[in-house]
């Protein structure tokens, strides 16, 4: 009981930081040639029609690709300020 | 690129730019959200003031240079106060949420009696005045935030005095569940956005609502915690299940309208997997309320 306890309350805004770069982070780093396409989550796989219902696939690869190209250049900055933060005050 | 970026998500962001809530409309008549003080406030404030700066300093009034730099330093000021609300304007809606807690005792009754008790209620559509929704005050089902602000700041309180009826409290206690009640809360809301953006749903639910929606547990989750409080587990658990049971209702009925289409929230049954993709949705969103509230307030009740 105390351990989820602790499990529980431990739950900070900071964590909820650190776990949205991390998965940003992680969108991030899927290559477009050496992964996606290998899997069929290619940038062009994913429209199978036009019309107005694009499908949970494709609004996932959508998602995926609008990600990775949208914060490509504010991760590098945060990353950064992660970095040194991490390298001062440990 | 462009097609699939037109429809869904964009549509269902492009609509509520048109049913703006309460900032173009309303701004012409004030009586419709609140009544605005603050403008007769301010000249008052502004002639006493400026009564013993007269007297005081009626040489540093003659002189033209002076004069001029006052003027000049005034009409700064007021330029940067205009721009530092215009730019707080951008990032916090602040027109529209004053839309949120346009509430009158009559509705927070109303509403919180929906909440405990929605099995009687028979007609949950929002009305709408020329395309805009109607403030809540006017209209027990529009959603608002004051309920949602209020019980949440209930909860921590509650929280507090549950913890210290056991000797396990402490202050730092108390910001450490108020920061875990809202990073749930934000994580719920960012599911939800990501589900309903994935499932291409065109609805007019704005972030706000969603804040809104989820913060209608509470409610509950006060009742349930008072009640362990004062008859121990059993009522703990029997409350809480009572308020889960009306929460889920509660969820399901207000949601159906907005997600699911004209059809079938009328109760028609319209087969198809797109509809039947959105009844799922909006049977996992009302499933996850009992599990937060469970979640939230299992280890307060010893």
């Amino acid at each position: 009981m105390q351990k989820s306890r602790s499990a529980n309350m431990a739950f900070t805004l900071y964590a909820l930081i650190q776990t949205a770069i991390l998965f940003t982070n992680a969108i991030a780093v899927l290559h477009e040639e050496r992964f996606l396409s290998k899997i069929g989550w290619g940038a062009d796989q994913g429209i199978g029609g036009f019309g107005d219902e694009p499908g949970i696939k494709a609004q996932l690869l959508n998602l995926i690709r609008s990600v990775r190209t949208v914060m490509r250049v504010p991760l590098i900055i945060v990353n950064s300020v992660c970095i040194v933060l991490l390298l001062l005050f440990g | 690129m462009d097609y699939s970026n037109q429809s869904g998500f964009r549509q269902r962001k492009l609509q509520p730019k048109v049913r703006m809530r309460g900032s173009a409309v309303d701004s012409g008549e004030p009586s419709q959200l609140f009544d605005d003080t603050s403008a007769g406030h301010n000249a008052g404030h502004s002639g006493v003031d400026k009564g013993p700066m007269v007297y005081a300093g009626q040489s540093l009034l003659s002189d033209p240079v002076s004069n001029l730099a006052m003027a000049y330093g005034s009409s700064l000021a007021s330029q940067g106060k205009e721009m530092m609300d215009k730019n707080l304007d951008r990032f916090i809606p602040i027109s529209k949420l004053k839309y949120y807690f346009a509430v009158d005792t009559v509705y927070v009754g109303k509403k919180l009696g929906l909440l405990v008790f929605p099995y009687m209620h028979e007609n949950w559509e929002v009305s709408y005045q020329q395309d805009t929704p109607v403030a809540p005050r006017f209209d027990v089902n529009a959603p608002d935030l004051y309920i949602p602000a209020m019980a949440f700041i209930t909860y921590i309180l509650v929280a507090g005095l549950a913890l210290g009826t056991q000797n396990r409290f402490s202050p730092e206690i108390l910001g450490m569940q108020a920061s875990s009640a809202l990073v749930w809360l934000i994580i719920e809301v960012l599911a939800v956005l990501l589900s309903l953006y994935l499932v291409t749903v065109n609805t007019d639910l704005t972030t706000i609502d969603l804040v809104a929606f989820s913060g209608y547990k509470y409610v509950g989750m006060i009742v349930g915690v008072l009640a362990g409080l004062l008859f121990g587990k059993m009522g703990y658990y029997l409350t809480l299940l009572w308020c889960c049971a009306s929460i889920f209702v509660f969820m399901i009925r207000t949601l159906r309208l907005k997600i699911l289409s004209e059809a079938a929230a009328e109760g028609v049954l319209v087969r198809g997997a797109k509809n039947q993709l959105r009844m799922y949705l909006t049977m996992a969103i009302a499933a996850a309320q009992p599990v937060f509230m469970y979640w939230l307030t299992f280890h307060l009740v010893r």
